[in-house]
């Protein structure tokens, strides 16, 4: 009970100081590490409300964060009314005191959306992941074209119409650009789309194979591989385009770029040791330091938002597992799931997305809980995650 | 066969030996990992040229017929002894003149498909350096990786991992 007191009083806290939480990305956790809390949905009222608690309920099931339940054993209530396109959302703890108000504009699906995130922070102090957009490839159409929806599957659209190949999807930390690879030209060249406007510019376009475009955290450059000066190496990028400043000097193939969170560092994968391993360079220039993953190919890193972990693939036997390690070598651990290819992490640090033949799933790597979100569009691959 | 001929295959032969002995300091070299971040540190390969306007791979105007796939080990790019002929004949039609190629490298299914792309470039670039210590002109070379895309064969069998794993010739027309 003291426990929940506190909870509520941190909450209350936080509510007050939710926008600097954001901003700062950072995470004071009350709860015991895997803990869940019980929540009661005693649902939203109002014209379109059933429909706000169905997307709100399954928000609040991918969060991982609550077992969701009945009243009685409940430490928060959660209820609302939709009405008008607006979402008034009301969280209460046991006794009753308000954790969260908050009233949310827009369609009923990002209203709850947002909602629901509120109060995965509002409770346990770590950013949901709800109100996030994906991307990925599939081969529905016959050829590989590039794809968007919610993090949840919903509003899915297919992005590209190129009817080449059109790969390796990298979203903006806020979700509105997106970088991928194209063969238009029957080279590989890195387009740009605007998401809101449809705008699409080709940023990379030098002799050789351009690919594997990562936007730095800010989004004003992107890291990628290129091979217009006689090897596969990683360069940096403006993001409209513009000349190249090399990063890597090395003999194999340097791959897969993923920016640290604060912008300074770069996880790549080089083969410069004779198999594929994790490397990190700084953005300002210098040498690349190998990271001890213990495995022998190690591939498509992916930097953690809270700058903690990094996951990658591994290649085993039958497939690929996902590893995870932290950026000074500690920490190793490999997740147990089926065939899993290039991990992401979401905005909270704790789910990841990957493909697996012709799905997506989001996997939390606290309680290896999985929840399929894509499928029914032929293999699907490459999955991107915005923050 | 005349002389000429011969003289230039086993100045082929000698060079590849040389180049798979460089090949092999370059994988010792490439324990040590990196080097540092001062350019001309490490000179990687020979700039690639400009691409010529509507001209790629994929395109009618390139035939990609005249030479045989240049095939290559599980994640390796190292151009085998046993492929150096086939490398000879298009070194010697390079060097008969104005013709240009476009080398395109292919990977089989596994690995994860970002370090494909870069292993495929891998491959056409190690063709292309072949061919450049060989005596061709790296201005008439480019290079472009398909990954594992457009595989030769299909099937997930060793057979047909072993087809993919190639670089492929297109000559401009």
């Amino acid at each position: 009970m003291k426990r929940f007191l506190s909870i509520g009083v941190f909450a209350a806290a936080l509510l007050t100081a939710i926008s600097v939480i954001r901003a700062q990305d950072s995470a004071t956790i009350t709860v015991q590490k895997g803990a869940q809390l019980n929540l009661h949905v005693a649902g939203i009222s109002g014209g379109d409300g059933a429909r706000v608690t169905s997307v709100l309920s399954n928000d609040l099931k991918l969060s991982d964060a609550f077992s969701l339940g009945g009243k009685d054993t409940a430490n928060f209530i959660v209820s609302g009314t939709f009405s008008g396109s607006q979402l008034q959302g009301k969280v209460v703890d046991r006794s009753g005191g308000t954790v969260l108000a908050k009233t949310y504009s827009g369609d009923a699906r990002r209203a709850a959306h947002q909602f629901a995130d509120d109060i995965v922070e509002t409770t346990t102090g770590v950013p949901g992941i709800a109100s996030t957009t994906i991307a990925f490839v599939a081969t529905a159409s016959g050829k590989k074209e590039i794809y968007t929806a919610d993090y949840d599957g919903a509003n899915l659209r297919q992005l590209t119409r190129d009817g080449v190949i059109s790969v390796h999807p990298s979203l903006s930390r806020d979700g509105r650009q997106l970088l991928y690879t194209g063969y238009q030209s029957g080279y590989a060249d890195i387009y740009r789309i605007n998401l809101a406007s449809g705008a699409r510019n080709r940023v990379a376009k030098f002799p050789g194979t351009n690919s594997g475009g990562a936007f730095s955290p800010s989004g004003n450059e992107f890291a990628a591989t290129l091979s217009k000066d006689g090897n596969p190496e990683l360069y940096i990028i403006p993001a409209g385009g513009g000349s190249a400043r090399r990063l890597t000097r090395t003999a194999g193939v340097d791959s897969s770029p993923s920016f640290s969170p604060d912008g300074g560092r770069i996880v790549y994968t080089s083969d410069t040791s004779g198999a594929p391993q994790l490397y990190i360079i700084p953005v300002g220039g210098g040498a690349g330091s190998r990271l001890s993953t213990q495995h022998g190919y190690c591939t498509e890193p992916n930097w953690s938002p809270d700058g903690k972990k990094i996951a990658f693939n591994i290649r085993g036997g039958s497939g690929f597992q996902i590893g995870i390690v932290s950026p000074n070598g500690s920490g190793n651990r490999v997740l147990s799931t089926g065939n899993a290819e290039d991990p992401v992490w979401g905005r909270d640090s704790r789910h990841i997305l990957y493909a697996s033949g012709s799905a997506l799933y989001i996997l939390d790597a606290q309680s290896g809980r999985q929840n399929k979100v894509v499928s029914g569009l032929g293999k699907i691959s490459e999955p991107t995650w915005s923050r | 066969m005349n002389f000429s001929a011969l003289s230039s295959i086993s100045r082929f032969g000698c060079v590849a030996i040389l180049s798979l002995t460089l090949g092999a300091c370059a994988n010792k070299n490439k324990t040590g990992g990196q080097y540092a971040g001062v350019d001309g540190d490490y000179v990687s390969g020979t700039p690639l040229p400009e691409r010529q306007e509507g001209v790629s791979f994929v395109g009618s105007n390139v035939d990609k017929t005249q030479f045989q796939p240049i095939y290559f080990g599980y994640d390796s790019s190292d151009v085998s002894s046993s492929e150096s002929g086939k490398l000879a004949s298009v070194g010697q039609f390079l060097k008969s003149g104005r013709s240009t190629v476009i080398i395109a490298g292919f990977t089989d299914e596994r690995g994860t498909e970002e370090y494909n792309r870069g292993l495929g470039e891998r491959r056409a670039q190690a063709v292309r350096n072949w061919l450049i210590s060989n005596g061709a002109n790296g201005g008439s070379i480019q290079t472009v990786s398909f990954g594992e895309e457009m595989p030769a064969a299909s099937g997930s069998d060793d057979s047909a991992y072993s087809q993919n794993r190639r670089a492929e010739i297109g000559v401009v027309k």
